[in-house]
């Protein structure tokens, strides 16, 4: 998906890097507060927002390598230690009452849990990250965001109530989720939203909110198009020919499939509305299909796979992964991907327990999956293929958010992970969220530093001459002799890469406020306010503990239909 | 300090002419000298002897600059024995004075493979080591030919040409690894073309040069010498003329 400015080295506004977030005294009222460390010209600087005094800003000691080396220092577990050390604090949310507190981040026989206190609900814990060594390493990956070039909001009070996205959001819109519709075929348990079934997005509304994107980013690699079922909005098609416009590279329909699979002649007319679709497989079987989306799919599945291959439908795999329901099955999926070149990218969501279904879906919060979970499944389970080495945090995003690998095609058809010949730490513009690479300068510079790596080294690297003769096609194939539009840009690398993404959204037990301060994975609403996805699920939507979860008193619900009218309900005010 | 103390060098068509005085200047500068030739041995054995003499290391391979394997196999033999090579000359070529009417498309083949792809062969099997160590120096041998409009082979000045193009192209590509690519552009040399012009067009180029006279290959070498060493670490992509200003 998406995010081709996100080569852009720096913010203008504020050329900093978002580094995380801990607690500080305001320096005029010294109340505490959350603040943020960000890397500024070589020193570590902690902004605060005081609601009470204003911003400030204080100069940390040493250098921002001194602070990210003492900080990463700070999780080193010594050798044979069994006790629990304190990495560092932020701010997640009480799993009862939803209240934002403060937690300490701890690491526990190689786990990553917050640790919190709720004055009204009493202690809690949750477990979100099965590898302490991952967890503390992707802050090494920090990078610094990408400005915008309209932010909806201002800042009032901080985050999160002034979503969105407020300019002191810490990174542009790589993905616009729109959901098109609150109607759906499937009350999934696992479902992350709050269907009302009563919407279905109005052209004109539609039109509205993609020209709200041009406007705020000047350009965007994806635009998915959710819901609900997209497919159930009688004028999908119309949607997608409306958000298929120069300055959008890819228009997204994230489905079910069950349409796709039973109606053929729709399945044409997505394919020929130049239309890609994120197809939802959480697994192979009729059982886990029950337990994740409420009835066996595995006949509707199939249709929808055998329809997305005949018509050859670029597509991405969407896997939701649940521990003890369909973690035996990611081997298999990963086989899947790599069978068929329309198979643009795989995309492992490790569960998030939030929305209508998953809000009530059974879990234990101190034993699930996270990405390094998923992760280390994908070696067990495909023969070698793959390896832990393979995957590296999505730096533009928080590291702790995204994991990914990309997989370049060789000549005989087969892929190598890059991680195979790509030192990630020199090469970090090739770690984008991004399903395919795009023909940008950034990129042809990378790919011929790549090159030139894997030519020196090409004696001592895994299939080393197949690797270059891979480089130079898909060189060749992306900057051609030929002047390249926008969209072809963007576009012009589908089938020299695939990627693989892991993108574990937030719920109630491992919200971390730090992570949201730099999502980039928004919902644009129609009043033109673009809202992080976690936050807006947990805060706005008003169902993190499923359906008629209270929402905070700066809450906003998503967009409804009242007398004819399209609206944003803003509750509570 | 020696210009070239502790590097490894590799000069193609070393056994003779200016390609041996390069080489055996870059040994008495202190570097590790290799060299391949195609067609004496006796010349090859006595510029070896002349390396070595100056108490480094010497190699010798009879070997094509077409020859991909054997470029191949030179370049794993001396990192194996001395280390990666970080300074190559390309010097190995060849000329005749046939007018373009007679010119046939061997001759003109022969000259533009041996000059050129020889050239390009060769650093590529080179480079691979210097993009590792990120350093290196990649000095070509052009001409004044292939600079100005001179009375030369046409196969040739368009070969040299060549040369200059490949020059400034891959000093373009590759200068982030640290690795400097220059193009040294001799006039007419003594004991080099000259030997093959008549004596009427010789003596109207020494006519033009401000010099009054013909270069010698130790004077390109000396250029050489410095192109190639550490001494010379920003003049990267350029054509330096030794030709006595014509």
């Amino acid at each position: 998906m998406d995010c081709v400015s996100c080569a852009t080295p720096i913010r203008q506004d504020r050329p900093h890097t978002f580094f995380h977030h801990e607690r500080a005294a305001c320096p005029t009222c010294s109340a505490q507060h959350e603040g943020r460390v960000v890397l500024r010209n070589d020193k570590p600087v902690r902004l605060l927002l005081c609601p009470t005094c204003g911003p400030s800003e204080e100069t940390l000691e040493g250098t921002a390598e001194s602070y990210t080396a003492a900080f990463l220092a700070r999780g080193e577990v010594p050798e044979g230690f069994e006790g629990e050390i304190e990495f560092k604090e932020t701010t997640s949310t009480c799993p009862t009452c939803l209240t934002l507190l403060p937690a300490k981040v701890v690491i526990r026989n190689n786990r990553v849990y917050f640790k919190k206190n709720c004055e009204k609900c009493g202690p809690s814990e949750a477990m979100v990250s099965e590898d302490a060594k991952y967890y503390v390493r992707a802050y090494a990956f920090a990078r610094a965001g990408t400005e915008p070039l309209v932010f909806p909001t201002k800042v009032e009070h901080g985050c999160p109530t002034d979503c969105g996205t407020c300019n002191d959001h810490e990174q542009h819109t790589c993905l616009p989720i729109i959901e098109v519709t609150d109607h759906c075929n499937l009350e999934c348990p696992i479902c992350i939203v709050d269907n009302q079934y009563s919407n279905h997005i109005e052209l004109d509304v539609f039109s509205k909110m993609i020209d709200t994107l041009v406007r705020n980013e000047g350009q965007c690699e994806s635009v998915a198009l959710s819901g609900g079922e997209p497919t159930s909005h009688p004028k999908i098609l119309d949607l997608v020919r409306i958000a298929n416009r120069p300055e959008i590279g890819r228009v997204v329909v994230i489905t079910n499939g069950i349409r796709l699979g039973k109606d053929r002649e729709f399945a044409k007319a997505l394919k020929e509305s130049g239309a890609y679709v994120g197809l939802q497989l959480d697994g192979f079987t009729a059982d886990t299909h029950e337990k994740i989306r409420g009835k066996d799919l595995v006949k509707e599945k199939t249709a929808a796979l055998r329809a997305l291959k005949e018509l050859q439908i670029p597509t991405q795999i969407i896997f939701v992964a649940t521990r003890g329901v369909n973690d035996e099955q990611i081997g298999q999926v990963v086989e899947l991907f790599l069978s068929e070149d329309h198979f643009l990218s795989l995309n492992f969501q490790p569960a998030a327990y939030t929305g209508q279904g998953g809000g009530i879906f059974g879990h234990d919060p101190m034993d699930r999956l996270t990405i390094p979970g998923v992760i280390r499944r994908v070696e067990e389970q495909t023969a070698g293929k793959f390896k832990t080495s393979d995957f590296f945090p999505l730096p533009c995003s928080h590291p702790q958010c995204v994991s990914l690998t990309y997989l370049l095609r060789l000549n005989d058809g087969t892929h190598i992970p890059f991680s195979r010949f790509v030192d990630f730490t020199k090469h970090g513009t090739l770690l984008r969220s991004s399903a395919t690479l795009p023909a940008t300068p950034e990129m042809e510079k990378t790919l011929q530093d790549v090159m030139y790596d894997v030519y020196s080294r090409q004696d001592e690297i895994e299939r080393g001459t197949e690797i270059l003769a891979a480089l130079k096609r898909t060189i060749r194939t992306m900057f051609p002799d030929r002047p390249l539009t926008q969209k072809e840009s963007l576009l012009i690398g589908e089938q020299q890469a695939k990627s693989i993404f892991l993108h574990h959204y937030m719920d109630r037990h491992d919200f971390d406020l730090e992570r949201l301060r730099k999502c980039c994975h928004h919902y644009p609403q129609v009043d033109g306010r673009i809202m992080p996805a976690c936050g807006f699920n947990m805060f706005h939507r008003g169902a993190a503990k499923g359906t008629g979860t209270s929402t905070p008193s700066w809450g906003k619900k998503p967009w409804t239909k009242e007398n004819g009218t399209t609206r944003l309900s803003i509750v509570n005010q | 300090m020696k210009l070239c103390e502790g590097h490894i060098a590799f000069v193609t068509g070393g056994s003779k002419g200016l390609g041996k005085a390069i080489a055996v200047t870059l040994a008495r500068e202190g570097a590790h000298v290799g060299f391949n030739w195609m067609k004496s041995e006796v010349e090859a054995e006595e510029t070896l002897a002349e390396i070595r003499a100056h108490g480094v290391q010497g190699f010798s391979f009879r070997t094509s600059v077409l020859d991909k394997q054997g470029l191949d196999d030179i370049v794993r033999t001396m990192e194996k024995d001395i280390g990666t090579i970080d300074i190559l000359v390309n010097n190995a070529g060849v000329s005749d004075v046939v007018p373009l009417a007679l010119m046939e498309e061997e001759d003109w083949d022969r000259v533009l493979d041996t000059n050129v792809k020889g050239t390009f062969l060769t650093t590529r099997a080179v480079l691979r080591g210097m993009v590792r160590l990120k350093r290196g120096r990649i000095l070509n041998i052009g001409s004044l030919a292939g600079v100005k409009m001179m009375q030369a082979p046409v196969h040739y000045s368009t070969a040299k040409a060549a040369i200059k193009g490949f020059t400034e192209s891959l000093a373009k590509e590759i200068g982030r690894y640290g690795i400097t690519v220059n193009n040294l552009a001799p006039g007419v040399l003594e004991g080099g073309v000259s030997v093959n012009l008549p004596k009427g067009r010789l003596d109207e180029y020494i006519r033009h040069t401000a010099l009054g006279r013909l270069g010698t290959f130790q004077e390109a070498a000396e250029v050489a010498a410095f192109l190639v060493s550490d001494r010379c670490s920003y003049v990267n992509g350029a054509t330096i003329l030794v030709d006595g200003a014509v």
